[in-house]
């Protein structure tokens, strides 16, 4: 794994050997090992299913691993206190693909909820919050050119409007790391390439470390500098954006149908030369 | 079970006709029918109410109209102040209430509670403060707190948290969990993300439930001064009493018009917290045009200026002006209500000793009359259901606008309807009383005057909402008016018909234990007169058979629907 992937001195994000098994019994992660160092742009693929979200929920603590370690800014957030949690979560920006407004909250109070972590005890409204912060959520309705929409209620915006007023939330919290789940996925075309460009240029912007889930190959391989691929809860595909074309990535996707058609077949050789680079 | 399914099958060869597979639920379906049945046959021997004492019944009822009218407003004054007294008691009833229901919610609800013991505790203190009604609550207050407003209110409190409860629990648990989820990522705190994002989600819902609380509590609380418990019931009592029926019903009349006007202020409040935009109205009138105009533009200055407050739209004024009159009512209410603050607070331990000296109960001193109320309560419950759902079929019937097209019919109909249900049913009761004497006859006329006009309201609604697709098709058929009837239009309606009465069983049941705290038959005669004389280990027994009767009431009801479902 020590690759030119990761270029700098200590990695933002460290999981190590991290399995997670569901009370239902499904096996959602399966050893997985990977660090990340700042500043990376990362794309994670894979069907549904294949525990894309599970990993992305364990970085910031909303899911805790069954065996494994997962270490975020050196915290090791499997065995975190509450507050040491609340403190990664600060700095850990994430965006859903169902974007987890409050429906009947203002965009404004959408936005300033994202401010909670600095804030020490509960706030319901508007005027609970400090002017400073309400200028400073104002700022960022206007970056992602929503500041018109303050004070209407969430739920009267579309797909594409709400999920900006959930990136305006992310900036609020001014995160190191942005995990974003599929954050286009339940939008149309056009307004999923206009949230995607939005949500990228932000982060570069204020030089985030961003972990992003994507169903458009072409998409991730645009912009992304490393591709991680999973496939049953394991990594099967790491590599350099740069030197991978579209049908590489693409078999991830493929090879998994094959496989589940032909049960029989015991590993594919061609699956081999990326396990091995996965292990080596 | 599988013999239940493969038995019709075998049988199906031999017949000619194949039966429907039956499960055993509809088995016990049928057997609960023929429960029922049994029931109300029993029940009619038991009470022995020939349609000769009904008819002699309603003489007597005619002598007293005569009697009352015309109605003498020389009292108002008395009346007014009492009235007012029951608006407080209504108020602060509710109010504390959902405040102590707030935090059991939070409890028992699944998404929320803080772990299972605690889950646990709370749903049993929901379920159970719904066991004992408010009047028999009431009553047993007064023991340590006497005469006066303040047992009241604390029974209509503490007998709300039952239903208030259960609906804010229900309330909490629909909502949504991505937003949860996605303020917690923020790293806010518990605390910080359940009001960030649970609160605004329940707070419509508990705000409707509190309103269609304060509703119900309204009527119960004009006839707490049955029991003494404060309001405006005991003046009618008094009038009637002395017979001064005149003095009385304009009491009544009085009772009527508050609880009427607060309903329709109510619904109208809750329509417009409940529906999601207060200010899209389906009408457009110039009004409301140039109000949107105005939210529109406050709504834009606002955006452009950068205020950090928002806008005053009309539908935040709305608002905040309805918290400001809450909040003046409920400090006058406090203020102005006739409790003794200060002494009151001392009253915690004569309540713990009072209650105390209700156990261990006493079965036996009364027994056989004990036996013979529980007889008499179900019966009760059993006839009024019945002869109420009897008559609110044509009742029904005829106030549905899509089956008699007359509209002077269904028009005269709903408002005979309407005008019934607005009074309590105890006070209703109290009148019948009044004219008939002592007795489980006229408890059972007021609660089948209840139960038909509520049914004759459902029935009606639903008939009204009977698809018309089917009833076209059969009319296509070339069928009468009456066929046309009987084969599209009732069929749709039976199963909420079933469910409604079963409903109804439960309330009446319910009602019929505190009947005969007014003289109207039942087991709440005997409570009354074990209070008078301060018998109180009998009086600990009859709260313990009242809740008994009113929680296995529940249970079954339970089953049951759950039977049709």
């Amino acid at each position: 794994m020590t690759t030119v992937l990761s270029g700098g001195a200590d990695p933002l994000i460290s999981l190590t050997g991290v399995s997670k098994r569901f009370p239902n019994g499904t096996l959602a992660l399966d050893n997985v090992s990977m660090t990340v160092p700042k500043g990376q742009l990362l794309s994670l693929i894979g069907l549904s299913g294949s525990g894309k979200s599970t990993l992305m929920r364990h970085l910031n603590g909303l899911h805790k691993p069954t065996a494994g370690t997962v270490k975020v800014f050196g915290v090791e957030v499997s065995s975190a206190s509450s507050k040491q949690l609340r403190d990664v979560r600060r700095n850990v920006g994430f965006v859903f693909q169902q974007f987890g407004l409050v429906g009947r909250a203002t965009c404004l109070e959408n936005v300033l909820s994202g401010a909670l972590g600095r804030l020490r005890g509960p706030r319901y409204g508007v005027w609970s919050y400090p002017r400073t912060l309400r200028r400073e959520a104002f700022d960022h309705l206007e970056r992602v050119g929503l500041a018109p929409q303050a004070y209407q209620r969430a739920d009267t915006l579309s797909g594409g409007q709400m999920q900006r007023v959930a990136i305006a939330r992310t900036i609020m919290q001014q995160p190191q790391l942005l995990l974003a789940d599929e954050p286009v996925a339940s939008l149309d075309p056009e307004s999923s390439a206009q949230v995607l460009e939005l949500l990228l240029k932000v982060a570069t912007e204020d030089k985030m470390t961003v972990i992003v889930t994507l169903h458009q190959v072409e998409l991730a391989l645009g912009w992304a500098h490393r591709i991680v691929g999973l496939r049953d809860g394991r990594v099967v595909l790491d590599q350099d954006a740069r030197g991978l074309s579209q049908t590489d990535v693409m078999e991830v996707y493929r090879r998994v149908d094959r496989e589940s058609e032909l049960l029989a077949t015991p590993s594919t050789p061609a699956a081999a030369p990326i396990t091995e680079r996965q292990r080596a | 079970m599988t013999a239940a399914h493969v038995e019709p099958l075998a049988r199906a060869a031999g017949n000619k006709l194949p039966r429907a597979p039956r499960k055993w639920q509809s088995k016990a379906l049928l057997a609960v029918f023929v429960a029922y049945v049994v029931g109300v046959v029993w029940s009619w021997m038991y009470i022995d109410m020939t349609l000769l004492t009904l008819f002699g019944g309603f003489t007597e009822l005619w002598n007293l109209v005569v009697d009352m009218v015309p109605p003498n407003f020389d009292n108002m004054r008395v009346v007014l102040k009492a009235t007012v007294e029951t608006i407080w008691m209504a108020l602060i009833g509710t109010t504390a209430c959902v405040v102590l229901s707030i935090p059991l919610a939070f409890m028992a609800a699944r998404n929320t509670t803080p772990n299972p013991v605690v889950f646990a505790v709370a749903r049993a203190i929901i379920t159970l403060t719904r066991a004992l009604p408010t009047l028999v609550l009431a009553a047993v207050l007064t023991l340590p707190l006497g005469i006066g407003p303040l047992p009241g209110l604390l029974a209509l409190a503490i007998h709300s948290i039952g239903m208030v409860g259960k609906l804010f629990t229900e309330a909490v648990e629909n909502t949504e969990a991505m937003s949860r989820e996605a303020v917690t990522s923020t790293g806010a705190g518990k605390w910080q993300t359940v009001l960030a994002t649970l609160v605004p989600q329940v707070t419509p819902s508990f705000i409707g439930t509190a309103l269609y609380r304060l509703d119900i509590n309204l009527r119960e609380s004009a006839v707490l001064g049955f029991v003494g418990a404060g309001g405006v019931g005991f003046v009618v009592q008094q009038h009637l009493r002395s017979l001064d029926y005149q003095r009385a019903i304009a009491a009544v009349g009085v009772i009527f018009v508050v609880i009427t006007l607060i309903e329709v202020v109510s619904t109208r409040l809750r329509a417009s917290i409940i529906g999601d935009h207060l200010s899209s109205p389906t009408k457009k009138t110039p009004r409301t045009m140039a109000r949107e105009r105005r939210d529109h533009r406050l709504l834009v200055d606002a955006v452009t200026t950068r205020r950090l407050t928002p806008p005053w739209t009309y539908e935040r004024l709305v608002r905040a002006s309805a918290g400001v009159i809450y909040l003046v009512l409920i400090v006058v209410a406090f203020a102005t209500i006739d409790i003794p603050y200060l002494s009151a607070l001392g009253l915690g331990d004569e309540v713990i000793d009072s209650f105390g000296r209700l156990f261990p109960p006493d079965f036996t001193t009364a027994g056989p009359e004990l036996w013979q109320g529980i007889r008499e309560t179900v019966a009760i419950g059993f006839i009024a259901t019945t002869l109420g759902l009897v008559i609110s079929v044509p009742l029904g019937i005829l106030s549905a606008r899509n089956i008699v097209v007359n509209r002077f019919v269904y028009g005269t109909t709903r408002l005979f309807m309407l005008a019934l249900r607005g009074l309590p049913e105890l006070i209703v009761a109290v009148l019948f009383v009044a004219a008939m004497g002592l007795g489980p006859v006229p408890g059972t006329l007021a609660l089948t005057v209840g139960t038909a006009t509520f049914m004759a309201k459902l029935i009606g609604d639903a008939l009204e909402e009977v698809s018309p697709e089917p009833r076209e098709a059969v009319f296509a058929t070339g069928a009468s008016r009456a066929q046309e009837f009987v084969t599209s239009v009732i069929p749709q309606a039976l199963p909420n018909l079933v469910s409604q009465t079963l409903y109804m069983l439960d309330v009446n049941l319910r009602s019929s234990t505190v009947l005969g705290i007014i003289g109207g038959g039942g087991i709440g005669f005997l409570l009354l007169s074990a209070l008078r004389v301060l018998q109180e280990p009998t009086v600990g027994a009859i709260v313990i058979v009242i809740f008994v009767i009113v929680y296995s009431i529940e249970l079954i009801g339970t089953f049951v629907r759950w039977l049709v479902e």
